[in-house]
């Protein structure tokens, strides 16, 4: 019966002079109006605040962005001494591969397993198991980053200390472990739905065919959803270069580009959170990390963005 | 021309052939078939081995000289053993479905030409269950399982090591764990005591934010599915919403500090009021407050949309307004969905760290061990503590803390988060059975 | 039932106040309305009147414009994307496609749709909706709008006791009444109803044309259908559209014995639609 989407609700079409419609009948039509435009404002507040952030944070920057800082060093160059009383140096370049590399390292381990399990999930599972398996999914992205940071620190730490004879347990590997079980729940939970929605009638024609399941999945669906599961890498990515606790206390202290997967190494974001409480306020130290911020939401915007390009890309697709 | 003499010749499982006697005519050989019938060995129906195992062949070859046999049959018929109904040609696609039918066949196929065994060639009777898998497809079948195998171990590997990091962390906790344990404030410098301060910290830091957030982020929802229209306004208004859940919450902290600092110039030179000019709670709740909207928003959205669009149809046709049908048919039927969001966001609100860690919250916070004010310790103006933010410090600010407290300190955090869950969970289970259309 | 004040005289009747219904005064009038989704042509320069207290059929085969008329009687129309209108709409002369206050207009038009909706409410709220938005508040008011609605819809009999069931747990036929009952909850003038019997059972059906008879003194009636025999049963008078265009209008006898046009006499006749 009634099964139709709600969500094609639209506005009157501006051809019937809809605010003067409302201006007349009194009151109630007041009212009306009233609620309508504090209903459009909240909606706006999304952009509202995305444009706010951006402001705020450039307008905390731009005074040694536009002003004294190097760009060229902040970006090639491995020194940051932002604390030197003698010559401050505000060389990032090995934050930032300190961010890739963890990144990446916990990318190479959470893709496949967040995608094997996606697709277990979707596809070679039913009914009850199914269900159990997508609320831990759940209850595991619900678990806070200080936390995973507490285990990075205590518990993966040590253990990587044992096996793989780090000198510390804070370092590169125990930052992209802990990283890659907090990205896996984002990578299956949109990888899964990326497979949902690929129509029945595929698997359906690709059975009829004598596939096997297997078959079924790296023949077809795959190559059908491989915008939306593109989509749920990058959202993981996004995820992992953004996040801040666990890094802060699972990576170490060390500024310094990696040797090994055993060094500690310092993120963008644990950076910031770990220097600007003692910058003086409006010092250059501070403005500086002001200017890292800039860059992660540039970095961040940039990956959202993509995904959510690519993943229009399958909404205009099923639509045909 | 030298005779042709036709031998029988069987082969039980996988053996080797064995040749049997010598017939002077292919009819003869075909009927000595037949009367082997009913020895186990050599029978070609078996009912206990499925694919072409049991065979009996036919050999052709010149009278006196010894069987030079081609490694491959000349012909190949089928039987099969559960056929019933119609005859077949012998073919895979159209066996016969039974022995003695195979000989009348086979008889009457040599007869008519359509067989002519030449010496040294070969003809085979084989068996094969029905509806048995071929090689192929039992290789299929095998992979298939291995991909299962594969699949799931894949995500037992990222539930199992979850799993067994959370028992050792309450394991590691236990002792700390106790009602004293909660409401006790922090002691001789953290190293004793409770969570008390903490834990109403971030009370009163997810309660303000939650009052902040959500009606602003449910009528951005209510806005995005019931009024706005499909243009370009509508699509960036969208694309706002996922930039905004994807800010990571450094930068959300950062957000909080600026916006902290244009307020105290503001107050500064020109002297107006504004919301808060330093680090407070109410700085550290409206970061959280801004962080969790976009979560609020999607799931709003969804909730709406799940009410099917002809009740709304029904209700403007009655002269409702856009807002009256809202308020009094599509609110009240999607608010499970949107509580459900909401909930979420709670658990997201007490968990997170980094936004509150520059704008309110800190390291230590006196608060009185009774009386009311230890229910509500901290004003809107002052800095407080927070839970997520104890256990940072506790585990790498302060030295001397006795394990069992900062790992009973993660589990009280984690188990808080997932209580939350939980209710939301089950609230969306519950929803879906109290289904009302 | 208290009625919501309206600016004055405009749309209410002189004559209907008087108690006489004359046959051949106009309630609505379609003067050269066209109507389009965007590219697509809904309607095209139909010329059209109603008269009060009967019954109009329209009949045609689909995608003929036929629900898109109803749309710009009460002006629901406006809720679909890309919609355009132009022309004149006039029920008791005043052009509703230029009023200011829609609500009043569709309070005075009761609709039925193709596929029977209830409201998630119980059947008492449901027949209740439209007299609460309206502003009545008193129980007693509306227990007898509840009671006089449900007995014109056929349904009070079957509801009566359980009244507080949800609208959505009623079956089809039931649902449909509901729906009927709705549209009546306010005393519309004009009462629209688009194809209303194809999901229903055929006895509900009965029972619903049963009760379009005894409206149509009252109610001005204009009735949407698919099936030819329906207009044939009910309507005093019947329109032919196809494609958008009003191709034949007259009384029913004439449009089913001797129609003018070839095509009104295939469509009725069955050679296609």
């Amino acid at each position: 019966m009634a099964t139709d989407s709600g969500s094609q609700a639209k506005a009157p079409a501006r051809h019937f002079g809809r605010f003067v419609d409302r201006l007349s009948g009194g009151a109630a039509m007041a009212a009306e109006v009233a609620i309508e435009w504090t209903i459009r404002l909240c909606g706006w507040s999304a952009i509202l605040f995305v444009f706010a952030i951006f402001f705020f944070v450039l307008r905390e920057a731009a005074p040694v962005l536009f002003g004294k800082l190097d760009l060229v060093e902040f970006f090639t160059s491995t020194q940051w001494q932002p604390t030197s009383l003698v010559k401050p140096r505000y060389g990032a370049l090995a934050l930032i591969v300190g961010s890739l590399s963890v990144t990446g390292l916990a990318m190479v381990l959470a893709v496949p397993l967040g995608l094997g399990a996606a697709v277990y999930i979707s596809e070679f599972c039913e009914g009850k198991v199914r269900e159990v398996l997508k609320i831990v999914v759940e209850l595991l992205a619900a678990i806070p980053s200080v936390v995973w940071g507490f285990i990075g620190l205590m518990v993966i730490g040590p253990l990587v200390m044992d096996l793989a004879g780090a000198e510390v347990g804070v370092n590169l590997l125990t930052g992209g472990v802990i990283l890659a079980l907090m990205s896996v729940p984002v990578i299956v939970s949109v990888g899964e739905d990326a497979l949902k929605a690929v129509p029945d009638s595929y698997r359906e024609a690709a059975l009829a065919l004598g596939a096997s399941r297997w078959e079924i999945v790296y023949r077809v669906l795959f190559p059908a959803a491989k915008n939306g599961l593109l989509a749920a890498v990058l959202l993981g990515v996004g995820r992992a270069v953004g996040e801040t606790m666990a890094v802060l206390m699972a990576t170490g202290h060390a500024v310094q580009i990696p040797q090994s997967l055993v060094d500690p190494i310092r993120t963008l974001t644990a950076t910031i959170a770990a220097e600007l409480g003692e910058a003086v306020a409006g010092g250059p130290h501070y403005r500086v990390l002001f200017v890292v911020g800039l860059l992660l939401f540039i970095i961040s915007f940039i990956v959202n963005l993509t995904a959510d390009v690519v993943v229009k890309g399958i909404k205009g697709e099923s639509r045909n | 021309m030298p005779e042709l003499c036709y031998r029988v010749a069987w082969r039980r499982q996988q053996g080797d052939f064995q040749a049997g006697e010598d017939f002077a005519s292919f009819a003869e050989a075909a009927a000595a078939l037949w009367a082997w019938q009913p020895q186990s060995e050599t029978s070609v129906p078996s009912k206990h081995n499925p694919a072409c195992t049991n065979a009996v062949e036919i050999w052709c070859c010149r009278q006196g000289e010894e069987a030079a046999v081609a490694p491959r049959p000349q012909y190949r018929f089928v039987v099969y053993g559960k056929v019933s109904g119609g005859g077949g040609d012998g073919s895979e696609a159209s066996p016969w479905w039974g022995v003695g039918e195979a000989i009348t066949g086979l008889v009457e196929l040599h007869r008519s030409g359509a067989i002519a065994l030449q010496p040294g060639q070969r003809l085979r009777l084989c068996h094969r269950e029905i509806f048995a898998t071929s090689a192929g497809q039992k290789r299929k079948a095998q992979a298939e399982n291995i991909a299962r195998m594969v699949f799931l171990a894949m995500s037992l590997m990222l539930v199992i090591p979850v799993a067994a990091i959370l028992t050792y962390l309450v394991i590691k906790g236990w002792p700390a764990l106790s009602i004293s344990f909660l409401l006790e404030n922090p002691q001789q410098r953290m190293t004793a005591g409770g969570i008390w301060a903490p834990l109403v910290g971030t009370f009163f830091l997810v309660l303000i934010s939650l009052l902040v957030a959500a009606p602003i982020g449910i009528l951005a929802g209510v806005y995005l599915n019931e009024y706005a229209r499909d243009n370009w306004l509508t699509r960036i208004i969208n694309l706002g919403v996922v930039n905004l859940a994807g800010v990571p919450s450094i930068v959300h902290a950062l957000f909080g500090v600026g916006v902290i600092m244009f307020f105290a110039e503001l107050k500064r030179k020109y002297g107006v009021w504004v919301p808060f000019h330093d680090r407070c709670l109410l700085a550290a709740s409206c970061t959280l407050a801004v962080m969790t909207l976009p979560v609020i928003i999607t799931s709003t959205r969804e909730a709406l949309a799940s009410v099917p669009m002809s009740f709304r149809e029904a209700c403007w046709n009655m002269g409702a307004t856009r807002w009256q049908t809202i308020r009094t048919i599509v609110l009240p039927n999607s608010i499970s969905g949107i509580l459900t969001g909401v909930i979420l966001q709670v658990s997201r609100a007490a968990g997170e760290t980094a936004p509150i860690l520059l704008t309110g919250a800190v390291f230590s916070v006196p608060v009185p061990d009774h009386g009311w004010r230890a229910f509500v310790p901290y004003g809107l103006h002052d800095r407080c503590m927070a839970l997520s933010m104890h256990l940072y410090t506790i585990s790498t600010q302060v030295v001397n803390v006795p394990e069992h407290v900062e790992y009973g300190t993660a589990v009280v955090l984690i188990g808080l988060v997932l209580v939350v869950n939980s209710v939301s969970i089950g609230l969306r289970v519950y929803l879906r059975l109290r289904k009302k259309w | 039932m208290k009625t919501q004040t309206e600016p004055a005289g405009r749309l209410s009747s002189a004559s209907a106040a008087s108690g006489q219904i004359q046959q051949s005064e106009v309630h609505i009038a379609f003067r050269n309305v066209s109507a389009s989704y965007g590219p697509v042509v809904a309607l095209r320069e139909v010329n059209l009147e109603i008269y009060r207290g009967e019954i109009l059929g329209i009949i045609g085969p689909a995608n003929s414009g036929k629900s898109t008329l109803l749309k710009c009687i009460n002006r629901t129309i406006d809720f679909v994307p890309n919609a355009r209108v132009t022309g004149q709409v006039l029920i008791d002369g005043q052009d509703v496609l230029r009023l200011r206050n829609v609500y009043a207009l569709r309070r005075r038009i009761g609709m039925v749709f193709p596929l029977p909706v209830g409201l998630p409410l119980s059947v008492y709220e449901n027949v209740a909706y439209a007299p609460r938005r309206a502003g009545v508040r008193q129980r007693h008011e509306l227990d007898a709008i509840v009671e006089r609605c449900l007995r014109q819809a056929m349904l009070w009999d079957e509801v009566k006791d359980r009244l507080d069931i949800l609208g959505t747990k009623l079956s089809g036929g039931q649902q449909q009444r509901l729906t009927l009952a709705r549209a009546l909850s306010l005393n519309p003038e004009i009462l629209c109803l688009d194809e209303f019997s194809i999901a229903i059972d055929p006895v509900t059906t009965m029972r619903i044309e049963d009760i379009l008879r005894e409206l149509k003194r009252r109610v001005t009636i204009v009735l949407v259908t698919n099936l030819v025999q329906q207009a044939r049963r009910l309507a005093d008078r019947t329109a032919f559209f196809m494609a958008g265009r009003l191709v034949e209008v007259g009384s029913t006898e004439t449009i089913f014995e001797h129609p003018q046009c070839e095509l009104t006499r295939r469509y009725v006749v069955g050679d296609f639609g």
